[in-house]
């Protein structure tokens, strides 16, 4: 330290002023090589920037000393994957068997005992060690002139093109990206006035076109060879694949495969994002598995859980409670606790449940369990909330609902639903009238936009009935109407004293008739083909015939249209 | 590993023969030997032609930056498409290249070199053409070409390094097959942005995809135009380039002061030709190229807004400049120009315009993206997302920094869903010679040596063989 404060004296230096930079933790270093123990103490903490390190030579290894030194040298080679037996020099070692490169020992040694025998080693006549990997693929057999007129004549090709494929195939040994590259066959030009006239139609040949073809002629030429019955399994595998090659299918795929790489970018953050939520979902699905397997083993049904309906209202869930309650009392008693036991049931088996149906509406875990009520819709959780279009709310099957209700329930069973009449003779009508339309019962595809339909066709099913049944109504009380006239005309000729008293009570039936076809079609559409009756009969009727247990909309149903009843009903069974 | 054991060769199949490499290109020409790892000679394409004692002379290599000869022209035999144009000069150029460092020149005729002089009487008149020695005698030669090099000028070529160079093998190789050896690939997409060139080739499995192949003159010598183009509109002063040879000294002077210097002049007799001085300020450029200009490293085009709302010229705006001092002293800091000089390799509209200039303006086609586009739409689609995961980048242009973070971006933009990666080497030397160093690679190779057309082939095939054989 001191030497450092002294040398800043001597060269004039400012002391100490500005703080020096941060010691670093590690003040120890370790003393490099080649400086002595004072000479390092003197240079104080601040090691030199560079480091001083002597490059000793390393001279060879001791006992290579007594080695003798093999001599290298300039040797020609010939290459044996060439025809034209080119020699090129390069540095070997002299005594090459001694040390060969070549991998193959056993070979070498057979050589070395040969040399030796010899006493003249000659490295020319070594095998060159790359000449091996000079292999070519395999390429069928090239046909006669007989048998491609015998077997491969073809329309679209000619003899030559043909030639010209099968040479491009050999010289590129079958790879085709490069083969369809460079295919560039130039028609021979039989005359040369016709020349222009050809030389625009000269078609393109597609990389399908090319390989259907060659590999037409390779099945053929293995089949020629070999006849199929005679191949062994791996021709006769290589044949049929051959044999079935279909270009129009592989040009399809390929247009696909352009699709799929020009997608832009926003469709490919698309199909990430849905790639990711696959992941979430499937990596979650294990968990909610195993969650409801406790689930389940943990609850012990007490009661039959077959219907929840009874639950929705307030009576109905006390009473669950109280049964609970009941439960749990005895099972304390019984003092069975498990490893969950340890929680009390009754709190603990309701909100597990309760969890449970919570977790069915949240999309993070059961998206699938959703899938049914709204689709594969964006979940809420997802940070990043766009609005959609009108069309990209259709694309993607998002719908909105006014309410929803808890639970799962299948759309196909709302529009099986809707063909169960309050009677069964309506019923069997709307069966019959869906059957002249072909129109199965139950429904083979309930997408929503099928369903919505199926409503519709289910209403205007409903309007037609209702309006044949009136119209049958008020032709029958036209028939009777004739038919008093027709009474009170006969009775007119004899006598005209009973006309008054029989007319009044027609027109009032009459007009009964026309108010009910105007104000209650809802009624009547109920009825089953009885005359029509009082309201109060209508209205027993419908309550008997209705499986709703709720009584009280009967009478604000009487004065709605037939589509405002359906609708609430409808909703009604929803909100079920 | 014991240094003097030799490596097997099984372990990376190499057989050296003491090949010479020669990859050719407009600016620079390098030539070495096949198992290095840089080419030994690298020297400017360019040549000088000048008049001393009524003779013509020649300069090749560095000597033609250094004396400013009376009169002196520069040429390039190669024309601006890549394709060699002067075949004589080229043959001296390039034979320049090998001869100067690597093979030496061979110990001249016996007779002619004054150590056995010989009454003339006596002197065997046949024995004149035995003695003639070739160059290239004892080592085969790889050559590369660009891939649209035509028939002829490749026949041209094997002709030259068989008959006048007299080299035993020849292979003649296209360079971005070269490229794509020289970062391990065998199938790649090459994107060489050269001097005169940028060039897409699709190589697959070693071959290049003819129908693929692009390219278009908007190489560095066009970024040249570009940065003059820039000079002449530079706002407190257009900005004139003298090169060093004109200038005996020089003073500081603040940033956007006038240049204070004293030029050398030349009397009309003496001085070089105007070729000369484009040369020399063309060093100056790439200096320029070197140090100040980059390009936008995307995402978007500069003129286009980023994602903060900010226009991105905003944003380079708001990036430090870079100061650039000129020969003559005068120095001035460039801020967004410097992304400008280059933006139009991407977006033609970005192209600083310049009527005067020799240079055409570019044309939508010829940007980089449309070329790869281009390139792309030529090959079958099922080897496009290979080779989009195989991008390598080389050419001395392609070291403008920020180069491959915009070229990624563009890709990216370009092709959204296959994956794009970007190999490009962070050595400048093997960015520079990519192509040389996979020629290196391949004439090394033993398995490579079946591939050479041997000088007994060439006789029996003629020149026609290199079609054959240098697929």
């Amino acid at each position: 330290m001191a030497a450092a404060a002294d040398v800043r004296d001597m060269l004039d230096l400012p002391a100490e002023g500005q703080p020096r930079p941060t010691k670093k933790a590690k003040v120890v270093e370790k003393r490099p090589e080649g400086i002595t123990r004072e000479l390092y103490a003197l240079l104080g903490e601040r090691a030199p920037p560079i480091a001083i390190n002597e490059n000793k030579y390393k001279g060879r290894p001791k006992f290579m000393n007594k080695l003798r030194v093999r001599k290298w040298c300039m040797t020609p080679f010939a290459n044996n994957a060439r025809s034209d037996g080119l020699v090129l020099n390069h540095w070997q070692r002299e005594h090459e068997s001694t040390r060969p490169p070549a991998p193959e020992p056993n070979q070498m040694e057979l050589d070395e005992t040969k040399e030796e025998g010899k006493e003249a080693p000659k490295p020319k006549e070594q095998e060159y060690a790359f000449a091996k990997y000079n292999i070519k693929a395999r390429v069928p057999r090239r046909y006669t002139d007989e048998e491609y007129n015998r077997h491969l004549k073809s329309d679209d090709w000619s003899r030559e093109e043909t030639d010209y494929l099968m040479n491009l195939a050999t010289e590129y040994d079958l790879r085709w990206v490069i083969i369809a590259d460079r295919y560039d066959y130039q028609r021979h030009l039989d005359s040369e006035p016709d020349a222009n006239a050809i030389v625009p139609a000269k078609q393109y040949r597609t990389m399908e076109q090319m390989k259907s073809r060659y590999y037409y002629i390779a099945a053929t030429m293995l089949a020629i060879e070999h006849p199929p019955s005679e191949m062994s399994e791996a021709e006769f595998a290589l044949h049929e694949q051959m044999l079935k090659y279909d270009p129009d299918r592989e040009r399809d795929r390929k247009e696909l495969a352009a699709l799929q790489l020009n997608r832009t970018a926003d469709e490919v953050r698309e199909e990430a994002m849905l790639l990711e939520e696959l992941k979430r979902i499937t990596s979650n699905e294990q968990n909610f598995i195993t969650e409801r397997r406790e689930l389940y083993s943990r609850l012990e049904v007490p009661i039959s859980v077959g219907n929840t309906a009874m639950y929705q209202s307030s009576q109905g869930l006390s009473q669950l409670l109280q049964t609970l309650l009941q439960a749990d009392k005895s099972k304390k008693r019984r003092s069975i606790l498990g490893p969950e036991g340890a929680i009390p049931s009754p709190v603990g088996q309701t909100p597990t449940q309760a969890t449970a149906l919570g977790r069915a509406e949240t999309p993070s875990t059961t998206a699938a369990a959703k899938d049914t009520k709204k689709g594969p819709a964006v979940p809420p959780t997802q940070p990043a909330v766009r609005t959609l279009t009108p069309a990209e709310e259709a694309r993607y099957g998002v719908q909105h609902h006014e309410r929803l209700q808890g639970g799962v329930q299948f759309r196909s069973d709302r529009a099986q639903k809707l063909t169960q009449a309050k009677s069964n003779v309506q019923t069997q009508k709307l069966a019959s009238a869906l059957a002249e339309l072909e129109i199965p019962v139950r429904l083979f595809m309930p997408t929503e936009r099928v369903c919505k339909d199926f409503e519709k066709l289910i209403q205007s099913v409903n309007l037609l009935l209702d309006a044949r049944k009136v119209a049958e109504k008020v032709e029958s009380e036209i028939r009777v109407l004739e038919a008093a006239r027709a009474e009170r005309e006969r009775k007119n000729a004899p006598e005209g004293s009973s006309k008054d008293t029989e007319h009044p009570e027609v027109k009032t039936e009459a007009d009964d008739g026309g108010n009910s076809m105007l104000g209650s079609t809802a009624a009547d559409a109920t009825e089953s083909g009885a005359p029509a009756g009082g309201e109060g009969q209508a209205k027993g009727d419908e309550g008997a015939s209705s499986q709703t247990p709720v009584k009280e909309d009967g009478n604000h149903k009487r004065s709605a249209s037939v589509l405002s009843s359906v609708s609430d009903k409808s909703s009604k069974r929803q909100r079920r | 590993m014991n240094p003097s054991n030799p490596p097997q060769a099984a372990e990376y199949g190499g057989d050296e023969v003491s090949a010479i490499v020669l990859d050719p290109g407009y600016s620079t020409t390098r030539a070495g030997f096949a198992g290095e790892d840089a080419p030994k000679s690298l020297i400017p394409t360019y040549y000088g032609k000048y008049n001393a004692d009524g003779q013509e002379k020649l300069v090749f290599g560095d000597d033609i930056f250094v004396t400013p000869r009376p009169a002196m022209s520069i040429h390039n035999p190669i024309g601006k498409d890549g394709i060699v144009e002067d075949w004589d000069m080229a043959e001296k150029v390039w034979e320049y290249s090998f001869t100067s460092r690597l093979t030496g020149s061979k110990p001249g005729n016996p007779f002619l070199n004054g150590l056995n002089d010989i009454p003339a009487e006596e002197l065997p008149t046949e024995m004149e053409v035995e003695l003639e020695e070739k160059s290239l005698a004892d080592s085969p030669l790889l050559m590369t070409e660009p891939a649209w090099n035509p028939a002829k000028a490749r026949e041209k070529t094997i002709e030259i390094a068989m008959e006048k160079w007299g080299t035993p093998a020849f292979y003649l190789a296209r360079n971005g097959v070269l490229a794509s050896f020289a970062s391990g690939k065998a199938s790649a997409l090459v994107i060489d942005i050269g001097a005169s060139n940028i060039s897409i080739t699709p190589v697959h499995d070693g071959m290049i995809l003819k129908r693929g192949v692009q390219h278009s003159p908007l190489g560095g010598d066009y970024i040249s135009s570009q940065i003059r183009a820039l000079f002449k509109k530079n706002s407190p002063q257009p900005i004139t380039i003298t090169p060093h040879y004109l200038i005996s000294s020089k003073t500081a002077v603040e940033a956007g002061q006038p240049p204070q210097a004293k030029y050398r002049t030349y009397p009309a007799d003496k001085a070089p030709d105007a070729s000369y001085r484009a040369l020399l300020e063309e060093r100056t450029l790439s200096e320029f190229k070197e140090c100040v200009v980059q390009v936008w490293p995307g995402p978007n085009k500069l003129s286009a807004t980023g994602p903060t709302g900010a226009s991105n010229e905003e944003m380079a705006r708001s990036t430090p400049g870079r100061p650039f001092e000129f020969p003559d002293g005068y120095n001035q800091v460039f801020g967004v120009d410097r992304f400008r000089v280059v933006e139009s390799l991407f977006d033609v509209k970005a192209a600083i315009p310049d009527p005067d200039s020799p240079v055409p303006a570019p044309t939508q086609a010829q940007t980089i993206p449309e070329l790869i586009k281009a390139s792309l739409g030529g090959v079958d689609v099922d080897i496009r997302p290979h080779l989009l995961a195989n991008v390598v980048v080389t050419g001395g242009s392609s070291l403008l920094y920020g180069f491959t973070d915009r070229l990624n971006h563009e890709l990216m933009q370009l092709f959204p869903g296959p994956r794009v990666r970007i190999s490009a080497p962070g050595n400048t030397a093997e960015r520079r010679f990519g192509s040389w160093i996979g020629g290196s690679i391949l004439a090394s190779l033993g398995t490579f040596h079946q591939m050479w057309i041997s000088k007994k082939e060439y006789e029996e095939h003629g020149a026609n063989i290199v079609e054959k054989r240098c697929k």
